[in-house]
């Protein structure tokens, strides 16, 4: 079993809403959560990736987590909207700088391609319209094999009612479909009273159709899961990663060797 | 959402009547077993104030002391290991980790080193251990368990050597400790309490006085009517299931019958079965009359 996470707050510009994200997550009980940026390109305008923020600009003095001595980890994530192919790059310099990458695909089409192709860690599932498309088995169980994971978000539910019932379907429609595996909850919550304890979240699966055990997992052991895939993504195999040495202006980096606590999921 | 006592799995509740005077009585062995006591509560029925030997038996529990961010391989220390122990009952909890989230560690009186690590940290370790199972599925808890009292993890031990290799530079394991030994008390911990970050805690002892207190008669109710009622009592729940009350819907076993006062006596922190004992022999001794002093 691994800590709770929550990996889906959304960014707003506003300080003191974010600050107040970060600190109800840490006194509910969960140990890390991403900052999402959620970037949707349109075909009509060229619109910039935008930058992560570093997190002590954004938030003081990170809140000691609830019922633990340690204090909360804030990641960056950036999810593209995609409803044409090219609106996600493959190897874009700009997804370096965030430790989460997801992508939240429109059409059939893209879906099959996030699943199969992109190098991404998070599908989301789009949980505020009728899914446009369904679910086939070949895709979804290529993703699991490569280790990606499928998210579904609860934030929409608590504002409306008929958000909670596109929810409710979808998700199901997705835990027929992947059998439980590779699933993980988060809020997308945009304001504080839109979160709920992590014990809460593993309720909720139960009732979006997961068991005991793997509606625990959507909240701990797949996330983590989600954060390595992520770390390797950077890596050569997993083994392997570079850094950049600030001093030098050239592109030489030094190699040094991952922690061998780190298992790498074929990518 | 709440599941009935009775039929959750694995639980076992065993309800033994008898009475103090019985000579023959389990309680002291029952509490023998019981390594790591949170918290004792009392209610003793129709009294207003407890007895002053009651009162000192109370505030007389032995203190315990918190270590922070103890290197859990001091624990192997051979100082600590000769005067602590071997000699009497040490009794150590790793503070503020969650059995479902982190490592936790724990040091038995009878000399039993338990760590309960995941996946990762028992892997990093590398010393041996038996996957810790909640459901017949996938394990992703170890658990691994040595008997420091005995040959092989003397110090200087191979299988000593190889844990504390382990600790020290495999798996870096520090948690918050607390830490409790019975004869000797902090003299003999001071060589390791020096080290780190300590300080020393008394057990909270909190006294509520009740009046009007619906209680049902006793051999009236079975066990688990009765524990619900006694819980919730002590967690200070009301139990009238008033229709404009949507907190909770307790309402006390039947047969009932309505006590003038009652005193709620409860203490907490890390308890020693030694202290818990001798509460039991002051309680046996109580003589019980109607507005006991």
């Amino acid at each position: 079993m691994s800590v709770f996470m929550d990996l889906n707050l959304l960014f707003s510009e506003d300080r003191t809403r974010l600050q107040n994200l970060v600190e109800t997550a840490a006194h509910l009980g969960f140990s890390t959560v991403a900052v999402n940026y959620v970037f949707e390109p349109s075909a009509k305008k060229k619109q910039e990736v935008p930058a992560p923020r570093p997190i002590n600009e954004l938030i003081g003095q990170l809140p000691v987590v609830q019922g633990r001595s340690r204090p909360i980890r804030v990641l960056n994530r950036l999810t593209v909207v995609m409803s044409d192919a090219s609106h996600f790059r493959p190897n874009a310099p700009e997804y370096r700088r965030f430790d989460l990458l997801a992508v939240q695909p429109t059409t059939e089409k893209l879906f099959h391609a996030a699943c199969m192709l992109h190098d991404v860690d998070i599908i989301c599932i789009s949980v505020t319209e009728k899914l446009p498309f369904f679910f086939k088995r070949a895709p979804i169980n290529g993703a699991i094999d490569r280790g990606v994971v499928f998210e579904i978000s609860y934030a929409a539910a608590i504002r409306d009612a008929t958000m909670r019932r596109y929810t409710i379907a979808n998700a199901v429609c997705l835990m027929e479909s992947c059998k439980g595996k590779n699933v993980i909850l988060a809020s997308a919550a945009e304001k504080a009273l839109e979160l709920r304890g992590p014990y809460d979240i593993i309720n909720l699966g139960q009732l979006f159709g997961l068991s005991d055990s793997d509606s625990k997992e959507s909240v701990s052991s797949t996330c983590r899961g989600v954060l390595l895939h992520a770390e390797t993504r950077k890596t050569a195999s997993g083994v392997v990663f570079t850094m950049k040495i600030q001093q030098e202006a050239l592109q030489d980096s030094a190699d040094s060797e991952a922690p061998a606590a780190k298992r790498a999921k074929a990518t | 959402m709440c599941a009935d006592l009775s039929r959750t799995p694995r639980t076992l509740l065993v309800c033994d009547r008898s009475s103090f005077l019985d000579h023959k009585n389990r309680v002291s062995s029952q509490v023998e077993q019981l390594h790591f006591i949170y918290k004792v509560s009392v209610l003793l029925p129709e009294c207003n104030s407890a007895s002053s030997s009651l009162d000192s038996v109370f505030n007389s529990f032995t203190s315990f002391y918190l270590i922070r961010k103890l290197p859990i391989y001091e624990l192997l220390d051979k100082d600590f290991l000769q005067s602590a122990v071997y000699q009497g009952s040490v009794h150590g909890l790793s503070f503020r980790t969650r059995i479902d989230e982190d490592n936790c560690v724990a040091l038995m009186p009878n000399g039993r080193l338990t760590l309960s690590l995941d996946k990762d940290s028992f892997e990093l370790l590398g010393f041996e251990g038996k996957p810790s199972r909640f459901n017949h599925r996938s394990c992703s808890r170890f658990e691994v368990s040595v008997d420091l009292t005995d040959s092989s993890m003397a110090p200087g031990g191979r299988g000593y050597l190889r844990l504390l290799t382990g600790l020290k530079s495999h798996l870096q394991l520090q948690t918050d400790f607390l830490l409790s030994h019975h004869p000797g008390g902090g003299a003999s911990l001071q060589a390791l309490l020096s080290r780190y970050d300590w300080s020393e805690h008394k057990p909270k002892v909190s006294r509520r006085c009740l009046s009007n207190l619906v209680c049902p008669a006793p051999r009236s109710c079975d066990p688990h009517s009765l524990l619900e009622w006694l819980g919730a009592v002590d967690a200070d729940v009301r139990c009238e299931n008033s229709s404009s009350s949507f907190l909770s819907s307790f309402v006390c076993p039947e047969a009932n019958t309505t006590l003038g006062h009652a005193l709620s006596v409860s203490v907490s922190g890390l308890l020693l079965p030694h202290d818990v004992q001798r509460l039991i022999q002051e309680l046996s001794s109580l003589s019980w009359s109607p507005g006991c002093p």
